[in-house]
């Protein structure tokens, strides 16, 4: 018996659809990565106080002024938390995000009765330069649990002007 | 001096086939999402971006009625089709120029300076024009017009970056405000960037595959369209970013060298280790489906080819700070390793289709190159199948005949071996039953060799 000819285009066919196969897997794989960081079932209710952001003193380690939504690069900056109004088992940490996702500013883990005399979280001005990176950053309270941020019970949102 | 014929766009048009209804619809959906995140952006976000976004549809309008008359131009008289031509070249470089205009005056120039960005674009277009060079040069056996090339790679960069702004915008307005910053709020971006980018450039093909059938014959001509869609969309955003870095580290003095390291990173390293692979896989899966028998089979495919586009751009965001890059004296190398391993797999995946698409393309094309000889119309002779078979020879002929009867008879030659090259085309997709063209269309073709061989016989005796 002769065998009819092969198209070789099924040959192709075929192929795409085994590196589709494996692009599948990558795909899931990256579900299976966001929902063991980002766990779904995770909201509590729990708020975190940020009473505001304000233009910092490094020296005297001080805010002053207003709460602000955006600063010169050339100031620095710092959120201020109020530890107190979170229940005293959780285990919380802020963070200051830069705008190329790398923390530049943070406190904690810790429950908020360790946090308690920390309430002033600056932004550090990167090793190298002397001033802070323009973009947006983002300053969050995260809630632990067992080890891993997992929660976001406070954020904000601030601009550095180029 | 007789008016030279031209060797394709010989398809009747008596009816137009339902794919034109197809390629309308998307077209104004695109249209409609341009607009309507155009809006959005400005009157939500309220950034420089969305003000960018909707002064940036009179550059999607431009290329919009550049991409309209140039295709018309197709189908005109020689003396109107130049004319159009000319037409379209215009309204296409002024879209790309207000398009960089707009990006660079609103969005970087008050930081960086229209000094910065004009070097930034001017560095950019002589590495992505190589790029595209060598993308349209791997179709050995039918290059594709450069019209065309050039078409793909303006939407790449003006509106397929148009349509993803809006949406990744709001995707991270979402994703700041709700998601854990740290890798699960990565692997949110990441899927942002491959799902949204390689839609908005997958658009791009899928338009080229429904309005332009004569000029997208398999698996080759798709990776073709795909990596230049995607060469266009890695230029805006490396210029995008230089300006950008520029701007962030002008102040400590080291503005030049992060530009500079974007645009080795982007357009020397991953000039085709990056979107241009990307989007080739898009153009794959289309160039597929094309030769595939059933809409079933068609669609599963066009998917897949979206499907591999997305999982590589995913991968490369979402897993980059897994190679994290040391400061120390091998961090160049590291730079260069991190690429290989990460996008180094797509690529030669992407080169294994296409080296299988060729080998196909070659074994089919020499077929129906033998088929058209031993029917002895005249159009093919069989004394002229070797040398069709291989591009090196017709190169080689054409080379001769330059010696002999000057540039124009190779002008006239190297027309002539294109027509012969679509007619086999052409003869290769109705054996596979392919097209939705009358068989007209073949003899007319055929009768379109014969006059290209009298014009460059005439021109090679001195007539």
């Amino acid at each position: 018996m002769v065998a009819g000819p092969v198209d070789q285009v099924r040959t192709l066919y075929r192929t795409l659809l085994v590196f589709a196969a494996i692009s599948l897997l990558i795909l899931v794989a990256g579900l299976v990565e966001f929902a063991y960081f980002e766990p779904p079932g995770q909201h509590t209710g729990v708020k975190a106080t940020i009473a505001g952001v304000y233009q910092y003193d490094p020296d005297l380690k001080t805010t002053a002024g207003p709460d602000r939504s955006s600063f010169p690069r050339t100031v620095d900056f710092a959120a201020v938390v109020n530890w107190s109004t979170l229940p005293s088992n959780v285990v919380v940490d802020a963070r200051w995000y830069d705008g190329f996702g790398n923390v530049v500013g943070s406190v904690g883990p810790g429950t908020p009765d360790q946090l308690a005399g920390q309430t002033i979280v600056p932004v550090k001005v990167p090793p190298g330069f002397s001033h802070n990176l323009p973009g947006h950053y983002i300053f969050v309270v995260e809630r632990y649990d067992n080890g891993l941020p997992v929660e976001v019970i406070g954020r904000r949102v601030v601009l550095v002007e180029r | 001096m007789s008016a030279l014929i031209p060797a394709r766009r010989t398809n009747p048009r008596a009816r137009r086939p339902a794919r034109y209804a197809i390629a309308i619809a998307i077209a104004v959906a695109l249209s409609l999402v341009l607009v309507a995140s155009s809006i959005l952006n400005y009157v939500y976000l309220d950034t420089v971006a969305g003000r960018t976004s909707l002064y940036g549809l009179l550059a999607v309008a431009l290329i919009a009625l550049g991409t309209f008359v140039g295709v018309r131009a197709a189908a005109r008289d020689p003396a109107r089709r130049r004319r159009d031509f000319i037409r379209a070249a215009v309204l296409l470089g002024l879209a790309a120029l207000l398009w960089l205009l707009l990006i660079d005056v609103f969005v970087f120039t008050g930081a960086a300076g229209p000094g910065v960005a004009a070097i930034c674009a001017l560095a950019c277009l002589p590495t992505t024009a190589f790029g595209l060079w060598v993308v349209r040069r791997i179709d050995r056996n039918e290059k594709e017009p450069w019209r065309l090339v050039l078409v793909a790679a303006a939407w790449g960069a003006v509106v397929a970056t148009s349509l993803v702004i809006w949406a990744e915008s709001l995707w991270q307005e979402i994703a700041i405000r709700t998601l854990v910053p740290g890798p699960g709020f990565d692997v949110s971006t990441a899927f942002s960037a491959g799902i949204l980018e390689e839609l908005a450039k997958g658009s791009a093909v899928v338009l080229l595959f429904l309005v332009m059938r004569n000029e997208f014959d398999d698996v080759v001509d798709g990776i073709v369209y795909g990596a230049a869609v995607g060469l266009g969309f890695n230029f805006m955003e490396s210029v995008a970013y230089m300006t950008n870095l520029y701007a962030i580290f002008a102040p400590d003095g080291i503005g030049g060298y992060a530009a500079g390291f974007q645009w080795y990173a982007r357009q020397v390293l991953g000039l085709f280790f990056g979107h241009a692979t990307y989007t080739a896989f898009v153009g794959a899966g289309i160039g597929i489906a094309r030769q595939l028998p059933t809409k079933r089979k068609k669609l599963i495919a066009i998917a897949a080819g979206f499907l591999v586009a997305i999982a590589a751009h995913f991968a490369w965001d979402a897993w980059l700070n897994l190679f994290p890059i040391e400061k120390n004296n091998f961090a160049i190398l590291e730079i260069h390793l991190r690429t290989l391993i990460m996008t180094g797999p797509f690529t030669a995946a992407v080169v294994a289709l296409l080296l299988l698409g060729l080998h196909i393309e070659s074994q089919a094309l020499a077929d129906q190159f033998r088929k058209e000889a031993a029917l002895g119309s005249g159009s093919i002779t069989s004394d002229e199948v070797p040398i069709l078979m291989s591009p090196w020879r017709r190169f080689q002929q054409r080379l001769r005949v330059l010696g002999r009867g000057g540039l124009r008879a190779y002008i006239r030659l190297a027309r002539l071996q294109t027509a012969q090259v679509d007619l086999a085309m052409e003869r290769w997709h109705r054996e596979r039953q392919e097209v939705d063209t009358p068989l007209e269309a073949e003899q007319e073709l055929r009768r379109q060799v014969i006059a290209l061989r009298q014009q460059f016989v005439s021109s090679v005796s001195g007539g």
